[in-house]
């Protein structure tokens, strides 16, 4: 895929707009909870065509790890996510090139959960890799993750729903965000 | 800006081909330059450039926009990549915005009035008091951006006769002219305009907005991007005008940096080379900026410049434009 758009690749097939009624609102893939647990405010400003991290080389290689979006269009496809099949159920495997485990990530493995038992398959759990530190994070799926997982789907939606865009972060928040330059840059 | 790559100044004549992922420059002296393809964010044409589709699908690809200046200095063309970035969301707004009276006005307002103060400020000089005090009382009253432009154009002519009283007679402007710039100094306006137009094309092009729908230039303006028209506007006196003023303070020109015909300027070979070399020094150029707490480019105040117009666009946030404040 071409790295200077990753925006039309590999990410949320075409994205749906918030404007566009007609689409399936239920097709949000993970980079879209990865933006929320981030900073709902990029979640808003990724879902209305503004995507810096474009052209970013560091970015280019995070949508490379984090090609997972699962949407409607494609079949039992995660990108990059890895599925295993164990007895009578799937394993999803999630690899992050960061060296920090993070809330974010463990909340991008549910959501791809919950995708996948939405289309019936049996969903034993998920684990999250990060090779550069080795260290695996396990996310267990049940009930409760369940609920996260879909608490997270609907706080997603309503973000992208509103009419105006959520505040900025405090601005220590918003370090090494390639959104930086459009919120800070007045 | 986050993007990664650079500009590549193209100051010779040469063919441009694609070898693997990289873009292979072929000057007619000299062995071929190499450049991989991501380290392009975009081209620029002085001369003559041969170019096939090979390389063309590469640069489409990976986003590169190469410009094209005519012998003149004016931007001549552009070869942009098929995809662009702009979001329905954005260029819906960026139409309602522009059709309403009193939001595209607030605009070319503020434009016009920026873009004198920061004459004013590449000057350096009292000499446009008067000039900007009459200005500040007409935009007020102008109505439409047809009378906006007017009054621009007034305060421009004054701003080039005191410019002219800092240079040297053979580089002085005696009136802009452009299709074909009449002499020397006109010639140099016109490189320095186009030049600040790619970069705000180019610019423009990294984000959702469209760069023809513009707030103070008309839709009939025979370039059709009026908003990278009307972005280039407070920048022009930062690289134009200043760069010319200082050039020949410091007699960085010499007569034969043009060829210089009747009625008609253009920069000679050397001369090209000599302005890309001061203009990407200049871009290079930087300066803190306090909100975003880092140095930022010259380069980079442009892609700031865009952003502002995304915020417009997307959130209602009014644009001011840019003020040097250094
Ligand atoms: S810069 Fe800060 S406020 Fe803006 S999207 Fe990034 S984290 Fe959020």
């Amino acid at each position: 895929m071409s790295p200077a758009n990753p925006g039309n690749s590999g990410n949320p097939g075409s994205p749906v707009s918030p404007l566009d009624p007609g689409e399936d609102d239920q097709s949000l893939g993970g980079v879209h909870i990865k933006y929320l647990h981030h900073c709902p405010r990029q979640l808003w400003l990724y879902m209305r065509g503004y995507r810096p991290e474009a052209r970013s080389d560091l970015v280019a290689f995070g949508e490379v790890v984090d090609d997972t979006t699962f949407t409607r269009r494609r079949d039992v496809d995660l990108g990059e996510a890895k599925i295993d099949w164990v007895t009578a159920g799937a394993v999803v495997h999630e690899t992050k090139s960061s060296r920090a485990p993070s809330a974010a990530h463990e909340a991008q493995v549910r959501h791809y959960c919950l995708l996948l038992e939405r289309r019936g398959i049996n969903v034993r759990g998920g684990v999250v890799h990060y090779p550069l530190i080795r260290r695996t994070t396990d996310v267990p799926w049940d009930d409760e993750a369940r609920d996260l997982a879909e608490t997270a789907e609907a706080d997603a939606q309503a973000v992208i729903a509103a009419p105006t865009p959520p505040d900025r972060l405090t601005r220590g928040k918003c370090r090494g965000c390639s959104y930086l330059d459009y919120c800070w840059g007045e | 800006m986050a993007a990664v790559g650079r500009t590549y100044w193209l100051t010779e004549p040469c063919r441009i081909r694609r070898e693997d992922n990289s873009i292979r420059v072929e000057r007619p002296d000299g062995s071929p330059v190499r450049i991989p393809i991501t380290d392009i964010r975009d081209l620029i044409a002085f001369d003559n450039v041969d170019v096939n589709t090979s390389a063309m699908s590469l640069l489409s690809r990976n986003g590169v926009t190469l410009h094209v200046l005519d012998h003149y200095g004016n931007h001549a063309g552009h070869f942009a990549p098929a995809e662009s970035m702009a979001s329905a969301a954005v260029v819906r707004r960026q139409v309602e915005l522009t059709a309403d009276t009193a939001a595209r006005l607030a605009v070319a307002r503020s434009l016009v009035l920026t873009t004198a103060e920061n004459l004013r400020w590449s000057l350096d000089t009292d000499l446009l008091a008067p000039a900007l005090d009459a200005l500040r009382t007409a935009v007020p009253t102008c109505e439409d951006t047809d009378a906006l432009m007017g009054q621009e154009g007034n305060f421009r002519r004054t701003g080039w006769a005191v410019l002219d009283t800092f240079l040297p007679p053979w580089l002085r402007l005696n009136g802009r002219t452009r299709r074909p710039p009449t002499n020397a100094g006109n010639a140099f306006v016109s490189y320095l305009n186009a030049l600040v137009y790619a970069r705000v094309l180019t610019a423009l092009r990294s984000t959702p907005l469209h760069p023809a729908i513009g707030f103070l230039h008309a839709d009939t303006d025979r370039r059709r991007n009026t908003l990278a028209l009307d972005l280039a506007e407070p920048f022009k006196p930062l690289f134009a005008e200043r760069l010319l003023k200082r050039a020949a303070a410091q007699k960085q020109l010499k007569e034969s940096d043009f060829e210089t015909d009747v009625g008609r300027a253009s920069l000679s070979k050397d001369g090209r080379k000599k302005v890309a070399a001061l203009v990407r020094e200049e871009l290079a150029t930087t300066v803190h900026h306090r909100t975003l707490k880092r140095q930022v480019s010259y380069d980079e105040l442009i892609h700031l410049e865009a952003l502002k117009l995304v915020r417009l666009c997307l959130e209602g946030t009014p644009y001011k434009p840019f003020r040097p404040w250094w």
